[in-house]
C-alpha cells in the first residue's frame, strides 16, 4: 500500500462514526455474516440492504453487540468496542430501533420518553434524580414534533402500531445519539405515515446531527433517502454506491432476482 | 369487557371521569395521604387500643403490608416474580434471635443487623438467580428459600428444628410502631423511587428488559439493586417477628405458604403500583383472619380462590384495573381510538 493512499484511508477512518473490519458471524455450519467491511461517515444517511437471509440484522446485532462476533472489529467514533457489552456501547453513543417496533407496553408514552433521555452514570446520585423541567420540555416538544402530544399520558401499549414507532423514533431522538440504527423503519406503515416519517428521519439528520445506518425492503424508500447504500447477500457485501449506482448494479439485480 | 347495557349500568354507578379525578388527587397528594395513613395508623394505641388480639391482627397486617410491598418491588416494577422473599425473612428473623439472645445485642441494633445481613445475603444470591427469567427464575428463588430453611434446620447457632424462643422481649406496642413505621418508610421509598430514573428502569426491565439494554441500561445492575432494596425492608421484617412471636423456628421463618399470601396480596392490590400491595395486605389478611377464626383451614382454599379469580378476571389487580378503567376515558377522549383505526386499516402493502 502507498503512503498516500494509507493517508486518506486513515483520514475516511477517522470520519466514521462506525467502521467495521472484516466482520464473520457463524451460527452452527452457516456463515450469516461473511467478512464485512463497512464504513458510515457523521452525517450520512446510509442504507442497508439485500434479500432476506442476507445477514442484515445479524450484522446488526454484531455492531450494537447483542452478538458477539467471531471475526473482525467494530469501532464506533474510532474506538474498538467489538468486546463491549451491549448497554456500554449504547451509552457511547448508538442507538437502535428494532425491526418490530419495541416500547414500553405498560408505562406511558412520557415516561418512555423520560427513560430514553436519561444521561451521565449509574451512581446512587444518578438513579434517585428525578427527571427535571429540561427533560421534561424535551419530552414535551418531541411529542409536539411527532403529532403525540395528546397522548402523552396514555400507556404506550394502547397506541397502534404506527403510533408506536413515532414513540419509539421520538425515544431514540432523546437520547440523542451519534448513530442510529434503524431496522426496516418503513415496514408496516402506511403510505401517508411514510412521508412524515421520512421527513422526521432526514430532519433528524440533519438538526440532531444523527448520522442514520437503516435497514430496508422499501426500495422507493430507501432509494429516496439515502446517500449511499450497501448491498449483502448470502451474509457477503456485494456492492456498496449511491442509490443510482446500486439500482444499475447487475450483481445486485442478480442477488434480488435469484440468478447467481 | 361485559355487554353495553351492563357497561352502561357500571359507567351510571362508578364514572371514568370520577375514578380518573380520584387517581389525580391521589397523585397529587400522595405525601399528604402517606402522612394522614401513617398519623390515623398510629392513633388507635393512643385511644387505648390495648396489647391483645385487635392489636395482632393490625401488626400483622402492617408486616404483611411490608412483605407485600417489597415482594412487588421486584415481582411487579421489574417483572421478576420471586417464590423466595421468605428467605430475607428469615435470615433477619434468625439473626435478630441470634444477636439479641446470644450475642446480647440491643434489640433496634439487631434490626439493623437483620436488614444489613439480609441485602448482603440478597447480593450474593442475586448474582446467580437474577440471570434466570419467569419461571425458571421463580423455581430458583424458590429452591433459595427451601436451601435456607434446610439450613438454618441443620445448624446449631439457629437451634436446628426446634428453633429458638426469645421471652425478654419488649411489649406489643412497641412492634405495633415498628411495623407501621417500617412500612409507612417503604411507601415513602417505593413512591420515590417510582419517578426517578432508577423507578423508570425497573418498569422498562419489566416491560422489555432487552430494549432497556439496547439503550444502554446495565439490567443486572439495576435489577439487583431491586432485589437488595427488597431484603432490606423483608429482613429487617424478618428481624422484627422473630421477638414479635417470641419464638423462630424453620417452618415459621421460612414460611412458604406465606410467600404464596404475600404475593397474593401484591397481585389482587395491584402490582407494580404503590397502594396496590398494600391494599391487598389489608384486605386480605382481614378476609383470612375472619375466614380462619370461623372456619379454621378453609382460608387455604380461599386463598387459593382469591389468586384463580385475580389472575384470570383482572390481573391487574384492584389498583390497576381501576386505573385502567379511568385511563380508558382519557384515551377516547383524546382520540385515540380515532387515530388508531386510521392507522391500523392501511398498513402498507409495499414488502
Amino acid at each position: 500500500m502507498s503512503k498516500a493512499v494509507d493517508a486518506a484511508a486513515t483520514e475516511s477512518a477517522a470520519d466514521a462514526v462506525l467502521r467495521t473490519d472484516g466482520i464473520t458471524k457463524r451460527f452452527g455450519g452457516l456463515t450469516a455474516v461473511d467478512d464485512v467491511d463497512i464504513e458510515v461517515h457523521t452525517g450520512e444517511i446510509v442504507g442497508l440492504i439485500g434479500p432476506n437471509g442476507a445477514g442484515k440484522s445479524t450484522l446488526f446485532n454484531c455492531i450494537t453487540g447483542t452478538l458477539s462476533a467471531d471475526e473482525g472489529q467494530v469501532y464506533l467514533q474510532g474506538q474498538d468496542v467489538t468486546e463491549w457489552p451491549e448497554y456500554e456501547i449504547a451509552r457511547a453513543g448508538l442507538g437502535r430501533m428494532f425491526q418490530e417496533t419495541r416500547v414500553f407496553g405498560d408505562m406511558t408514552v412520557r415516561k418512555n420518553l423520560l427513560l430514553a433521555g436519561q444521561e451521565g452514570g449509574a451512581g446512587v446520585g444518578d438513579l434517585l434524580r428525578r427527571p427535571d423541567d429540561r427533560l421534561l420540555g424535551a419530552a414535551g416538544e418531541l411529542l409536539e414534533y411527532v403529532d403525540l402530544g395528546e397522548l402523552a399520558d396514555v400507556r404506550a401499549g394502547r397506541l397502534s402500531f404506527g403510533q408506536q414507532k413515532l414513540v419509539e423514533f421520538a425515544m431514540e431522538l432523546m437520547g440523542d445519539p451519534d448513530l442510529l440504527l434503524m431496522d426496516e423503519p418503513a415496514g408496516g406503515i402506511n403510505p401517508s405515515m411514510l412521508e412524515n416519517l421520512i421527513e422526521y428521519i432526514r430532519r433528524a439528520n440533519r438538526n440532531e446531527e444523527a448520522t442514520i445506518f437503516l435497514i430496508e425492503h422499501n426500495m422507493d424508500f430507501v432509494m429516496e433517502i439515502a446517500d449511499r447504500i450497501y448491498v449483502l447477500a448470502h451474509g457477503e457485501r456485494i456492492a456498496e454506491g449511491t442509490p443510482a449506482e446500486i439500482r444499475n448494479n447487475q450483481r445486485v439485480l442478480d442477488a434480488y432476482l435469484g440468478r447467481e | 369487557m361485559s355487554t353495553g347495557s351492563e357497561d352502561g349500568v357500571l359507567r351510571s354507578i362508578l364514572p371514568p371521569g370520577r375514578v380518573n379525578s380520584v387517581f389525580g388527587f391521589c397523585g397529587q397528594h400522595a405525601w399528604t395521604l402517606l402522612f394522614v395513613g401513617g398519623v390515623l395508623g398510629a392513633l388507635p394505641p393512643v385511644f387505648g387500643l390495648e396489647e391483645g388480639y385487635y392489636m395482632t391482627v393490625l401488626s400483622e397486617m402492617f408486616l404483611f403490608g411490608i412483605l407485600a410491598l417489597s415482594w412487588d418491588i421486584v415481582g411487579g416494577q421489574t417483572g421478576y416474580p420471586s417464590f423466595g422473599n421468605m428467605a430475607f425473612f428469615g435470615i433477619g428473623a434468625y439473626t435478630t434471635a441470634i444477636l439479641v439472645k446470644d450475642v446480647g445485642t440491643a434489640f433496634p441494633v439487631a434490626m439493623v443487623g437483620a436488614g444489613l445481613v439480609a441485602v448482603v445475603f440478597a447480593a450474593i444470591i442475586g448474582a446467580a438467580v437474577l440471570r434466570l427469567r419467569g419461571h425458571y427464575f421463580a423455581i430458583a428463588t424458590l429452591g433459595v428459600l427451601l436451601a435456607a430453611q434446610q439450613v438454618s434446620r441443620n445448624l446449631e447457632i439457629t437451634g436446628g428444628a426446634s428453633g429458638k424462643i426469645l421471652l425478654d422481649v419488649p411489649p406489643g406496642t412497641a412492634f405495633y410502631y415498628l411495623f407501621l413505621g417500617l412500612l409507612v418508610a417503604e411507601m415513602a421509598v417505593v413512591y420515590y423511587l417510582s419517578n426517578t430514573r432508577f423507578g423508570f428502569v425497573l418498569n422498562a426491565i419489566r416491560d422489555d428488559e432487552e430494549k432497556a439494554t439496547s439503550m444502554g441500561f446495565n439490567t443486572t445492575y439495576y435489577k439487583t439493586a431491586a432485589w437488595m432494596l427488597a431484603a432490606l425492608f423483608t429482613g429487617a421484617a424478618g428481624g422484627g417477628y422473630s421477638l414479635f412471636n417470641t419464638f423462630i423456628n424453620p417452618q415459621t421463618a421460612y414460611n412458604g405458604a406465606w410467600n404464596v399470601e404475600l404475593i397474593a396480596m401484591a397481585l389482587i392490590g395491584g402490582s407494580g403500583t404503590v397502594f396496590g400491595p398494600v391494599i391487598g395486605a389489608f384486605g386480605l389478611h382481614t378476609i383470612i383472619e375472619i375466614v380462619e377464626t370461623a372456619f379454621v383451614g378453609w382460608q387455604l382454599v380461599l386463598l387459593g380462590a382469591a389468586v384463580i379469580v385475580t389472575v384470570i378476571g383482572f390481573p391487574e389487580g384492584l389498583v390497576g384495573t381501576l386505573r385502567e378503567y379511568a385511563g380508558e376515558m382519557e384515551y377516547y377522549k383524546r382520540g385515540g381510538m380515532a387515530a388508531t383505526s386510521t392507522d391500523d386499516t392501511e398498513v402498507a402493502t409495499d414488502e
